[in-house]
């Protein structure tokens, strides 16, 4: 029996406590939060066997085996070290890091101790994230991705956390050096990272206000950003973060030598792209009736797994969780790659960096400065 | 009638009744969620009973016309303090609550579908705000609005009449429904501190709150969330109190003498059946397509999906169980004999005059969106 403790007891933890208990062989032996109601409020809903309000007394009595670190951004490097350092493994909500040198010492220091880290990309493990993947490595693009795009949308009108964060100026993510980037963008640049082969690629990065918050006198908080990433090997990105676009989109967009790939998340559809094209009307005719097909394979596909029972709003989180237990269990390889953690973290730095320097500079970067008509 | 004269009839109003009141004109009065919907009235209403020191607690995001109208007119001897802040922060709630004599704690988080978050808000920030008044020594009354929400409404000891002897949900994390789970939880916790610290304390349980701009029909009459709208209230009784009947019950209960560890329900007189009021609304303010849903049928289904939820291992979250029918679709009446007769509470605005002002607002919204 694997022995599981959650370190923060806010909303996130409510669905790691969800999904643990739907893993076989584990238990929950012990919550923390400084808050001692916090713990009890999860407590009064899911099976746990003890709560603690200091981090070095549940590891010391609890004695887990994994903590999962639930808690705000600002706190994940300092926790998860000290339970690295106690001989646990860790599962670190995202963002993983403030920054990229902190994820790098984490990953270095469970490397050190022969422990298992990971990070809570779930996303990248959801039923159709899984689909693209096993075409990709089947070779369906044929060859390293020529470009791909990364679409994450966040709706601003969400009240229970938007509202509190436009409205309280001493809100956490605030503080956080990315600010509301730094708490959602990382799902989104993981799907990148997950694709690129070098470890320093070209960012140029371009965030700003929108118009909608302007107007509530918001100066502060991006919730626009564009950002374009180039490696010397020819693959190139495309990452839109945006607060306002409609239809919310999350999306990835594979592109091939041969062939691309789209995977809807917001829908759970996987669309493959042929680079082959059929001859004169041919081409107008085949692909449209190919595409309906493939979306009415799609609809099976989520019929049949939610008959199935397997079609949770949190199914990527839930096999992430137990392919980490898995990896901790039998010395299996980590769900998620240390170099795409760390690359995920790296391309973030160096957004928020050019984010800060063209706002302080009042620049836009020159790759985007306005076209002069001469 | 000039403001200059309500005032002057007011204030007297309030000197008559002080000798029913446990406080002076001059005793700070907190109200947390001031800015809300029920908190504005409460706070014009302590003014109309001559109060003069009032503390108006809003969150830096809160809409502020309303109680800016109310503090622009206030009479020329009242003092009002408009502090913005988080409860739950200590300092501000320290800041708040310094030398109250009373405290309407109002602000709680609604609207949350987030157990953890529910529970922050309202549970966590009541702690907080307790904890720095009993620091002072100055309280008198905390008086906390809760809900309806927490009745199990199961095993009532009168018949199907729904009153302040009916038991509380014992186990509210099984209903589904996180409002009703921090509302538990928050009088629970009201209920400690009165134990254990001797804090004097009333809670107050309105049932539907309406009036005023707030054009949403309640989940009691109705659920729109699967498309059409499907009626589930049928012949039921609506548990409806008129914003201002609600606040004035609210302001008294926080005054009023001998009446500490009491909880009181606020509903209005001549009730309803969820029948009437959506004809009425469908006559008058927006015509839409409705699907009745028998209570046996809502029932059943309701149970339905408790159990697929638990069979699925939450693939469909228990948002529809036996717990929440009992409470919100099951056949029920109410009393607010209690409210009358030891607060001397009246509802000032009858429920067809409430119900008029409403359908009529309901209607403008629809014209101007």
């Amino acid at each position: 029996m694997l022995k599981v403790a959650i370190v923060g007891c806010g909303k996130i933890a409510d669905l790691h406590a969800l999904q643990i208990q739907r893993i076989k062989d584990c238990e929950i032996v012990g919550i923390c939060d400084r808050e001692p109601l916090m713990t009890k409020q999860l407590s009064d809903r899911f099976p746990v066997k003890r709560c603690f309000t200091e981090l070095p007394e549940l590891l010391d009595q609890a004695r887990p085996d994994v903590v999962h670190v639930t808690t705000p951004a600002e706190s994940h490097f300092d926790i998860a070290r000290f339970c690295l350092e106690q001989g646990c493994h860790v599962y670190v909500e995202k963002p993983f890091t403030l920054y990229a040198d902190q994820a790098e010492l984490l990953i270095n220091l469970a490397e050190r101790k022969s422990l298992k880290l990971t990070v809570g990309h779930n996303d990248q493990f959801t039923h159709v994230a899984r689909r693209m993947r096993a075409l990709v490595q089947s070779g369906y693009l044929g060859g390293t991705p020529v470009h791909i795009e990364s679409y994450y949308s966040y709706d601003l009108g969400d009240p229970s956390y938007a509202r509190a964060l436009l409205g309280d100026k001493n809100h956490w993510v605030r503080r956080l050096p990315g600010k509301l980037l730094q708490n959602v963008i990382s799902h989104g640049i993981a799907r990148i990272a997950e694709f690129l082969t070098t470890d320093s690629p070209q960012v140029i990065a371009h965030g700003f206000v929108s118009s909608l918050l302007k107007q509530i006198n918001e100066s502060e908080i991006v919730d626009e950003l564009r950002v374009i990433i180039s490696e010397e090997t020819g693959t190139t990105a495309y990452f839109t973060f945006s607060s306002q676009i409609r239809p919310p989109l999350h999306q990835l967009r594979l592109y091939g030598p041969k062939n691309g790939l789209i995977v809807d998340q917001d829908h759970e559809i996987l669309i493959k792209q042929r680079g082959q094209k059929f001859k004169s009307y041919a081409d107008m005719f085949i692909p449209p009736a190919q595409f309906a097909k493939q979306h009415l394979g799609n609809l099976l596909t989520n019929v049949r797994l939610f008959l199935g029972r397997d079609f949770h709003m949190d199914s990527g989180m839930k096999y992430l969780i137990e392919s980490f237990y898995g990896s901790v269990r039998d010395g299996a390889a980590v769900p998620i790659p240390y170099r795409e953690i760390l690359l995920t973290a790296r391309l973030m730095d160096t957004i928020f960096e050019q984010l800060t320097v063209n706002k302080s500079q009042n620049l836009r970067p020159a790759a985007l400065s306005p076209l002069r008509a001469d | 009638m000039s403001n200059s004269t309500t005032n002057i009839a007011s204030q007297e109003n309030g000197l008559l009744q002080q000798d029913r009141f446990i406080v002076r004109p001059d005793d700070r009065i907190l109200v947390t969620g001031a800015a809300g919907f029920i908190g504005a009235r409460v706070l014009q209403n302590l003014l109309n009973r001559g109060l003069r020191n009032l503390v108006c607690f809003v969150r830096p995001s809160s809409e502020l016309s309303e109680i800016e109208a109310i503090i622009e007119h206030r009479p020329p001897d009242a003092r009002i303090e408009l502090r913005k802040g988080n409860l739950l922060s200590r300092e501000d709630c320290e800041a708040a609550s310094k030398d109250a004599a009373v405290i309407y704690h109002l602000a709680a988080g609604t609207g949350e579908k987030s157990f953890p978050d529910a529970f922050l808000n309202s549970v966590v920030a009541t702690r907080n705000l307790i904890e720095a008044s009993l620091r002072f020594g100055s309280l008198r009354r905390f008086l906390l609005v809760s809900s309806f929400a927490v009745y199990s409404n199961c095993d009532k000891p009168n018949a199907n009449i729904l009153d302040e002897t009916c038991p509380v949900e014992e186990h509210p994390e099984l209903r589904g429904d996180a409002y009703s789970f921090a509302k538990v939880r928050q009088e629970q916790l009201v209920t400690e501190y009165g134990k254990k610290a001797g804090m004097p304390y009333v809670l107050v349980r309105p049932g539907s709150v309406y009036g005023g701009i707030k054009s949403d029909i309640t989940g009691r009459v109705g659920i729109s969330a699967f498309g059409p709208f499907l009626h589930l209230g049928g012949s039921n009784t609506i548990p409806f109190t008129y914003v201002d009947n609600c606040a004035e019950a609210i302001v008294l209960a926080g005054l009023v003498k001998g009446v500490d560890g009491e909880a009181f329900n606020v509903v209005d007189d001549d009730l309803p059946s969820s029948r009437k009021f959506l004809r009425l609304y469908k006559k008058s303010a927006k015509n839409f397509r409705s699907i009745y849903v028998p209570h046996a049928m809502s029932y059943a289904l309701c149970y339905l999906w408790e159990k697929y939820s638990k069979w699925s291992e939450r693939q469909l979250p228990p948002a529809f169980t036996r717990k929440r029918w009992h409470s919100e679709w099951k056949k029920t009446r109410y009393s607010n004999q209690k409210l009358k007769a030891k607060l001397g509470w009246m509802p000032k605005v009858s429920t067809a005059e409430g119900l008029r002002r409403y359908i009529e607002a309901c209607a403008r919204d629809r014209r101007y969106a």
